[in-house]
């Protein structure tokens, strides 16, 4: 089993840090908050200053404390519908992967027309059928995403743990009489953890957004704070013709750093699975510290006579 | 014999992974002369640096590989008219224009060397036009026909996908595709490895043949020494990065001088001939990030002596007849006796004890 | 061929399933949201209409399930999908209207961004180790900016600032529609900032896509030997990106998914006309019809456009074009 060190490129770093601030402010953010996100009784709209650090709404409602507060119920609901939507596509991807046969054929069919549903669409839909007045609360929101969001990952896995069934170390479990569920879970499941995490971070990315978006629509409960809901507000007081952009701008930054640092740290997990992505990767800067003016091209290997220093192994 | 010019000259060859302090030598000082249309066969362990030898004279290493030290110089031409060309020095261009036309080569995975998304024909025909921009379609068609002939294919193999082949078929159209520009230097890396016993056998007497009737020069690389006997003039062998022994073909196989050298025929049956039992070599080849001190193989060597473990024999001549050994017991100053299946006398045509 | 008939059956079943999930859901729900509507609609509609909806919405409780939904399917057959409460017309007639609208832009601004994202990601991969490197970065997180926050920021800096684009609307609405130039200029003069938002928003992510396999397809062997032949470098790269794109083709029916949820809501943003506009009106109206013909019609589009994708794939990929033939 290869050892489950992830490259520390500064991609992997700043993902790592961009997150981390992230869920401390998901965590302390309502604490922190300067004011009340609903307080209006500071001056409308004003530029940011060090009173408000990122300005008022149309409403003199201050935006910083509104993003503050907002980081929570956006991270926690991306996050479990995230982690829901991963389990789900643990168990149906290795599944259909391990087993195989009829269980194979019918779980990949699931995956894919769940696939091929386009969530925003469907989440609209389920949304505008639940009783008047009676807005989901976002957790059931999360759990009604993750139900739409995991078919991706179960795909993956399933193709992941179809690959590693037929490998020796499996083979050897099956010989030495371990139960089915050992070697799914025990022999597997740490092979897989590489794609999992990728998954994880995928469905993590997929939820914030449609999460978002839906409160964007102004269909999440209008009487709690979340990125989408501050863009709602925004966007139904024509906050962007009237170039408030302090008011604008901060939510749907937010919203897609937690989308980079996600991705940034993909890179990392993507450059250990495929080693490719990794090797004789280097970088502009790496390339000028040891002097080599131009980047190797494919074919064209450089020719560099260091005889002074000679390296290791040459004795 | 006529006096054959070098098509390649190499000199005190290194080649090292990595940059800077990570960088490890693959390739440590290695020299040769291939003359052309001569066999030079190349025999290790695998992780020896046999390929890296080759993609490095090449230039086709990939990153992080690096040439760190040394001279290559290919000569091509007839007498009095010959052209020399110092590949480390080439441009890309240079480089673009002597691959294929005069120097080619054929991969271990034939499976892998082809592109997947391409029928045969295709791949034959761009490389007739690249090299050639005035030829008609037709004629390049034909000429790929011709080629398949050569290796015994049928022309309907052209219109396939690689993966509609067999891992024989896709071997030999890599080297009629190698033959395409009749080119002076012809490269396989380990080109029949992946094939089954039978299939290895056919190809090797075909590469024979074809040898006899073009006249190419090849280095022919294989972990499988006995395969080299009916290919090579002569032979080296790698171990670590160095060359170990060289030597000609006959003598290498029937008289081996380096500890190594009989440690790998023993690992392999003999192509034809009675089978012997096979000892292989104990232990497993050294990382290239920490080298033993001394000799390379002195940890696995069941000869070793206390030099061995401190200083690196230099590759010289063991006997009059000028072949090459890098090994301690063959220098008189630091080892008594000679152990004699290390000491055979080989003679030409006749296999003596 | 097996494999393309095989992807058939599965986009049917998925319509299927979409279907029937139209069916169900406000079955489903608790209360019953006919009766509002019967309310309201009572004068509007033909009994025979009204009749109509009450079945897509599950309204006529007296019949036994099985038959509602086999009316409800005859229904479908006949493109009938009931009317618009807030329009009072057919769903389909609203549809039809809309729908080209929807369609145009977003296949527009889908092929341009897959297009443009793919050469982009082939000349980074290929140039991986250089300094266009730096443009990673940039790209992940253009690519996690939701589209209709781009949109937003694209108004914003033209409104306040620069005049260079129209922001609302199709075409100038005092020039009446037709096969002259002045409508059809103003017409590209007013999608370009909603398909420059598209663009933007998926753009990096194809390319990202694409780089990845570059690079994994550079590290071939065959790419290789393509150098090793002498081929001139563009071929060389001809060679690794005509393997690199299959993946890309094989993502897009999860992409195109993505892509269509968004391009709605930069419909809403610029107020352009389309299907997306249209289910956020519908929702803020409870047109229950409405919602639930451009449900299925969104998801129809989406499953064609995949099937379309994965019969270019199979074209482009001659190891599964090829399997059951020889
Ligand atoms: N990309 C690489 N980075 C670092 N070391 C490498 C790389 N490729 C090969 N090596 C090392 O170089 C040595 C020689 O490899 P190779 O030339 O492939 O051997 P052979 O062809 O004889 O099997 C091996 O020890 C291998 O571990
Ligand atoms: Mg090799």
């Amino acid at each position: 089993m290869r050892s489950l060190q992830i490259p520390k490129s500064p991609k992997v770093i700043s993902g790592v840090v961009i997150l981390g601030v992230f869920i401390v402010l998901t965590v302390i953010g309502p604490w922190i908050a300067p004011y009340s996100p609903n307080t209006n009784r500071f001056s409308t709209s004003q530029m940011p200053s060090w009173h408000h650090l990122l300005g008022t709404t149309l409403l003199g409602q201050d935006v910083f404390s509104q993003l503050l507060v907002g980081c929570r119920e956006t991270m926690v609901v991306g996050f479990v519908a995230g982690f829901i939507a991963t389990v789900l596509s643990i168990v149906v991807g290795l599944a259909a992967g391990y087993i195989g046969g009829k269980t194979d054929e019918g779980l990949s069919l699931l995956s894919n027309v769940f696939l091929a549903i386009p969530g925003l669409p469907l989440m609209i839909v389920i949304n505008s059928y639940l009783p008047p007045g009676k807005q989901a609360n976002p957790l059931v929101i999360g759990v009604v995403i993750s139900l739409t969001g995991w078919a991706w990952g179960a795909r993956v896995l399933r193709a992941q743990t179809m690959s590693l069934r037929d490998r020796d170390f499996v083979e050897a479990a099956r010989i030495i009489g371990e139960s089915r569920r050992r070697i799914m879970f025990g022999e597997i499941g740490p092979n897989l953890l590489p794609v999992l995490a990728s998954s994880l971070l995928f469905t993590i990315l997929y939820a914030v957004g449609l999460f978002t978006t839906l409160a964007f629509l102004g269909l999440t409960p209008l009487s709690t704070w979340n990125w989408g809901t501050m863009l709602y507000w925004s966007n139904t007081q024509n906050a962007a013709i009237a170039g408030q952009w302090w008011w604008v701008g901060p939510p749907g930054i937010a919203i897609a750093l937690v989308g980079t640092s996600l991705a940034l740290i993909n890179f990392g997990i993507d450059e250990f699975i495929n080693p490719r992505l990794r090797a004789g990767g280097l970088s502009a800067r790496q390339r000028r510290k040891v002097g080599m003016s131009r980047r190797p091209h494919l074919g064209f290997t450089p020719v560099r006579r260091v005889s002074a220093t000679k390296p290791t192994g040459s004795n | 014999m006529t006096l054959e010019h070098n098509i390649l000259d190499v000199q005190d060859f290194c080649v090292d992974y990595g940059y800077g302090e990570s960088a490890v030598r693959a390739v440590s000082d290695v020299s040769f002369t291939l003359g052309a249309s001569r066999v030079l066969g190349v025999a290790g362990e695998s992780g020896s640096g046999k390929s890296t030898l080759v993609y490095g004279l090449t230039r086709l290493l990939r990153a992080p590989g690096v040439i760190s030290d040394g001279e290559v110089t290919f000569t091509i031409g007839a007498e009095g008219d010959q052209r020399a060309f110092d590949l480390l020095a080439a441009t890309e261009q240079d480089l673009r224009a002597i691959r294929w036309s005069h120097i080619s080569i054929v991969l271990q995975s034939a499976l892998s060397a082809l592109n997947p998304m391409r029928r045969i024909g295709r791949e034959f025909d761009e490389v007739l036009r690249t090299h050639d921009k005035n030829s008609s379609k037709e004629s390049r068609h034909e000429r790929a026909i011709e080629l398949l002939a050569m290796v015994g294919l049928d022309a309907d193999r052209l219109d396939r996908f690689p993966h509609e082949l067999s891992g024989g078929q896709r071997q030999r159209i890599m080297i009629a595709m190698a033959l395409a520009l009749r080119p002076e230097l012809v490269i396989m890396d380990e080109p029949t490895t992946a094939l089954d016993v039978v299939t290895q056998r056919e190809i090797v007497s075909e590469l024979y043949e074809l040898r006899r009737q073009l006249g190419f020069a090849m280095i022919f690389i294989t972990h499988d020494l006995s395969l080299l006997v009916e290919l090579a003039d002569e032979i080296m062998v790698m171990y670590a990065g160095h060359i170990v022994e060289r030597a000609a073909a006959t003598d290498l196989y029937h008289a081996p001088r380096h500890p190594y050298t009989l440690g790998l025929m023993n690992s392999f049956p003999p192509l034809h001939g009675e089978r012997k039992e096979l000892s292989g070599i104990p232990g497993t080849p050294p990382d290239l990030k920490s080298l033993p001190a001394g000799c390379s193989f002195s940890p696995r060597c069941a000869y070793a002596m206390d030099i061995c473990h401190s200083s690196k024999p230099p590759l010289v001549p063991v006997d009059e007849t000028g072949r090459l050994a890098a090994c301690w017991l063959h220098d008189p100053s630091h080892s008594h006796s000679v152990p004699v299946e290390l000491a055979r006398k080989h003679v030409r045509g006749v296999e003596a004890q | 061929m097996r494999v393309i008939l095989r992807r058939l059956g599965v986009y049917a079943f998925t319509a299927w399933v979409t279907i029937t999930v139209n069916f169900i859901l406000p079955r489903l729900m608790p209360g019953n949201p006919f009766d509002q509507i019967a309310a309201k609609l009572t004068g509007v509609v033909t009994a025979q209409e009204l009749q109509a909806i009450k079945i897509q919405l599950g309204g006529d409780i007296n019949q036994p399930m099985i038959e509602q939904y086999w009316h409800y399917l005859n229904q479908l057959a006949h493109f009938n999908l009931g009317v618009s409460i807030t329009l009072s017309s057919p769903v389909s007639t609203i549809l039809a209207g809309q729908i080209w609208w929807t369609v145009g832009l977003i296949g527009v601004a889908a092929v341009l961004s897959f297009l443009i994202g793919t050469v982009l990601g082939v000349v980074f991969g290929w140039m991986r180790g250089s300094r266009a490197d730096n443009v990673i970065p940039v790209a992940t997180f253009l690519q996690s900016v939701p589209y209709y926050f781009l949109g937003t920021v694209l108004i914003m800096a033209f409104a306040s600032h620069w005049h260079f684009f129209p922001l609302e609307n199709a075409y100038d609405l005092s020039i009446t529609p037709g096969w002259h130039w002045d409508f059809i200029s103003s017409l590209l003069r007013h999608s370009e900032l909603p398909i420059l938002s598209i663009v933007l928003s998926s753009l990096a992510g194809w390319m990202l896509g694409m780089r990845n396999m570059m690079v994994t397809i550079a590290g071939e062997d065959f790419v290789l030997m393509a150098v090793a032949k002498g081929l001139p470098r563009r071929r060389v790269i001809w060679h690794a990106a005509r393997s690199a794109i299959l993946p890309s083709i094989a993502n897009f029916t999860l992409a195109i998914g993505l892509l269509v949820s968004g391009s709605l809501l930069v419909e809403q943003i610029f107020n352009y006309p389309g299907v997306g506009n249209l289910i956020l009106e519908a929702v803020g109206g409870e047109d229950y019809p409405l919602i639930q013909g451009i449900f299925l019609l969104i998801t129809f589009t989406v499953l064609g456009a995949s099937f379309l994708a994965d019969i270019l794939y199979y074209v482009l990929d001659p190891r599964i074009r090829t399997a059951t033939a020889h």
